[in-house]
């Protein structure tokens, strides 16, 4: 296999320059478009070195006076755990009705494929908007939008893990005179649980960060409470509410870490 | 010509791995270092261009000017530009899999051109045209637009030979080159290397006493971090004893004499 | 006998943690206000209202498009920008390129901005600059360090030390051993993870087009405040297509250019 038409480096660069200078353009068209200018930010920097001077030192007092603060986190929290847990739960359930191996069904599965998919095309904001005129602003709302993203992630991913577990240990199974369920229970189900719970506690920390977004869209939590206090220019309450969310989104990546580890390193699964 | 002056180097755990080390090259030497693992050849080796720092001790080579360089001494400038004229080759070949033969063979003389023309414009077809002359001296010139990630372990030293060529170097360092190779391949690269030694010196680090006796024209043996032999290629096997410890002679003859021929082990099994 | 005692043991080991899991489950549904008659009713009025916004407004779509290539290229500018600002932040991020400072000060700040979620970042970008693409673009770009920043960094960090060695021996130095060694290794890994960035970036882009980036997300939220929920179903069926056809498009380019490796 030999290759003697070597592109000559002159070559090379005026292909490299002409790609770039056609994504050059086309960026620049866009940004002309949108009415966006690059430079602005550091033209305009001073509209940043105001608002931080407005924002620090963040103001933790009006925080502690009021308990509420620290209700919100509980609701953010809550939020994530439920929506992470029973989003968790149906999406398993969901996958495994979709999985050629799980259900024998085409029907079955392709009406069960086109449901996660038609869930993951969802914009966040229609969900959490219908959700609000559902059950009312608040976490409850928050949580159910985040059951929703949760099936539209892993929905399919599941489906995928369940498709791609090893055939060979369930046909071991059958062939002793097992049911489809019991080949379910005891060979895919060990295999696939531990990838699936890793990724579920892996996307812990992803769902906090949504459901400090839903807050702000009338989710409830601490989101909510950073609305809140923009809408009304408290400025330094708003860098408080911002401290405590890094550190609650980081206290939740070690947490689930941890989880991760005990979970999965232990064996509990058997 | 390249002259080491009293190598040493200490580790944290208290070991002397580097003794003293002393031996001159000059030009139109092939120098071959041997000894047992871990006496310190590839620590020795390593210094000769800067990647290891020794603790007291001095490496002078001549850059491409006639002047002289103290390499353990010199700045981070300094060194890169002597080191544009040091071909250095691996045990593992290092290149770039990712990019084509061709431009691993010019990344050789990346350090002599102009840093911004490299980055952006990249290199000269009078470059590449030199590069494909050094290809051909290692005649792998054929292969030069394939992806140096898909060619065999003899190709690509070759490719890093032909790299060390490029440079037009003033010295040659080679780090147990043929020790991933098979014998023909490894056979290929000594004939390529020996007759470099023409007009630069040349120091390689080997585990092929029987390749250094074939192609080297001088040998030095370094045991727990001392030279102990310098001279002739040519080793008698009580100098090799002496090289490599007793037990290379003796352990010969012991596994032999222990090991069950292979018909008693037959008739056992049988 | 043994049986029975053998089944049962097994199981001993999960009953704290499913109990604790149980409990804190239940308080946490108690703190967030759901209860299942809620959730009941709140089914059978969310499917109600989801029908009536049917039919969509025919007539609307043609108003849609241009807000959905406003939130498009917010996403695209976005992306670009971002995986420019990634790449810098993750060569100084590599513990192979830079020193212990550099690395710790860059991978800290790729952990902060990792923590903080898009809407809190163009919220703060909105107070300072007001309203507009502009906060929408910035605001996805610095989402992007956090994601692209630190898989490249640990991509980096993967690399063949060896071979960056290999190029630092011929005298090369740091930009050409980053330019010469880093990049062409890193390539496919970089559009695989900037492309996959671009698919969440239209989702988010739509998101803060509500909070004032502009573009679809901005006529969606606008009609559900004006109460034009048909025209707020267009602005929904628009955003699904955009969606599904950007992870088509992203799927296919990441096939073409991320799976044969693409020569520099």
């Amino acid at each position: 296999m030999t290759n003697m038409d070597i592109t000559l480096p002159s070559k090379k660069f005026k292909h490299k320059a002409t790609i770039f200078s056609v994504a050059a353009i086309v960026v620049t068209v866009a940004c002309i478009y949108i009415n966006f200018n690059p430079l602005a930010i550091i033209t305009e920097f001073h509209f940043i070195r105001d608002l931080l001077a407005e924002m620090f030192p963040p103001n933790y007092q009006s925080l502690t006076e009021n308990s509420s603060t620290g209700y919100a986190i509980l609701q953010t929290l809550s939020m994530a755990l439920l929506g992470t847990l029973y989003g968790g739960i149906i999406a398993i359930l969901l996958a495994f009705l979709s999985a050629p191996n799980t259900m024998p069904y085409k029907f079955v599965r392709l009406m069960v494929q086109a449901i996660v998919s038609l869930i993951r095309v969802m914009p966040t904001l229609v969900v959490v908007l219908i959700f609000v005129i559902a059950v009312g602003p608040g976490a409850f709302a928050g949580m159910l939008t985040l059951v929703f993203t949760i099936i539209g992630t892993f929905g399919k991913l599941f489906a995928d893990v369940i498709e791609n577990a090893e055939q060979s240990p369930g046909e071991a199974i059958y062939s002793v005179g097992a049911s489809r369920l019991q080949v379910i229970r005891y060979s895919i189900v060990p295999q696939i649980l531990p990838p699936l719970i890793a990724s579920l506690l892996y996307s812990f920390d992803v769902s906090m960060r949504t459901a400090i977004s839903l807050g702000i869209f009338g989710g409830g939590g601490i989101g909510f409470k950073f609305q809140l206090a923009k809408s009304v220019l408290h400025y330094k309450d708003m860098t408080a509410y911002i401290s405590i969310i890094i550190v609650l989104v980081v206290l939740t990546e070690k947490l689930s870490d941890y989880l991760r580890r005990r979970i999965l390193g232990e064996g509990k699964l058997r | 010509m390249i002259e080491v002056k009293d190598l040493t180097k200490t580790l944290p755990n208290g070991r002397k791995v580097l003794d003293g080390i002393s031996f001159k090259v000059k030009k139109g030497e092939f120098v071959g270092i041997l000894g047992p693992s871990g006496a310190g050849k590839t620590l020795t080796l390593r210094c000769l261009n800067g990647l290891l720092k020794p603790d007291s001790g001095s490496v002078i080579v001549q850059d491409g000017n006639g002047e002289k360089h103290d390499i353990c001494k010199i700045g981070k400038r300094e060194l890169r530009q002597v080191r544009q004229r040091i071909g250095v080759i691996f045990q593992g070949y290092h290149l770039v899999k990712r990019l084509s033969v061709l431009e691993n063979v010019m990344i050789g003389r990346v350090g002599q051109i102009n840093t911004l023309r490299s980055l952006f414009y990249g290199f000269t077809d009078e470059e590449a045209e030199e590069a494909v002359k050094a290809l051909d001296k290692v005649k792998i010139a054929h292969m030069a637009g394939n992806r140096t990630g898909s060619l065999s372990g003899g190709e690509m030293q070759r490719v890093a030979i032909a790299r060390a060529i490029f440079q037009s170097p003033t010295l040659l360092l080679a780090d147990e080159p043929i020790s991933n190779l098979d014998p023909s391949n490894a056979k290929t690269i000594m004939k390529l290397i020996r007759p470099l030694s023409e007009n630069i010196p040349v120091v390689g680090v080997f585990h092929q006493p029987e390749m250094t006796a074939k192609y080297c024209s001088r040998v030095i043996a370094i045991k727990e971090g001392k030279v102990i032999y310098d001279g002739d290629p040519k080793l008698s096997n009580k100098k090799l004893e002496e090289i490599y410890g007793e037990e290379l002679g003796q352990l010969d003859q012991y596994e032999y004499s222990q090991q069950p021929s292979m018909v008693e082990a037959e008739m056992r099994l049988l | 006998m043994t049986s029975s005692k053998y089944s049962f043991k097994r199981y001993r080991k999960l009953i704290i943690p499913v109990i604790s899991l149980l409990v804190v489950a239940e308080g946490a549904a108690i703190v967030c206000g759901a209860t299942f008659d809620k959730l009941f009713t709140g089914l059978t009025r969310g499917f109600s209202f989801l029908a009536y916004m049917f039919p969509p407004q025919w007539n609307a779509f043609s108003e849609m498009v241009e807000p959905a290539l406003q939130t498009i290229l917010i996403a695209f500018l976005g992306t670009i920008f971002g995986t420019i600002m990634s790449v810098f932040f993750a060569i100084l991020a590599a513990s192979n390129i830079s020193n212990k400072w550099v690395r710790f000060i860059a991978r800290f700040l790729i952990g902060l901005e990792r923590s903080v979620p898009e809407i809190v970042i163009i919220l703060l970008l909105i107070a300072a600059f007001g309203l507009g693409a502009m906060s929408g673009v910035v605001a996805l770009a610095l989402g992007c360090i956090g994601m692209i920043g630190k898989l490249l960094a640990d991509t980096i960090e993967e690399l063949d030390s060896t071979m960056l060695e290999s190029i630092e021996s011929v005298g090369a130095n740091k930009f050409q051993v980053i330019n010469f060694g880093i990049m062409p290794q890193i390539m496919p890994n970089l559009i695989s993870y900037t492309l996959f960035r671009f698919e969440i970036n239209i989702r988010l882009s739509v998101l803060l087009g509500a909070v004032g980036a502009g573009g679809i997300g901005y006529e969606l939220d606008y009609s559900f405040s004006m109460l034009q929920y048909h025209r707020a179903l267009t602005a929904v069926i628009v955003i699904m297509i955009m969606v599904f056809g950007t992870e088509q498009l992203s799927s296919v380019l990441r096939k073409k250019f991320a799976g044969e490796g693409v020569l520099k």
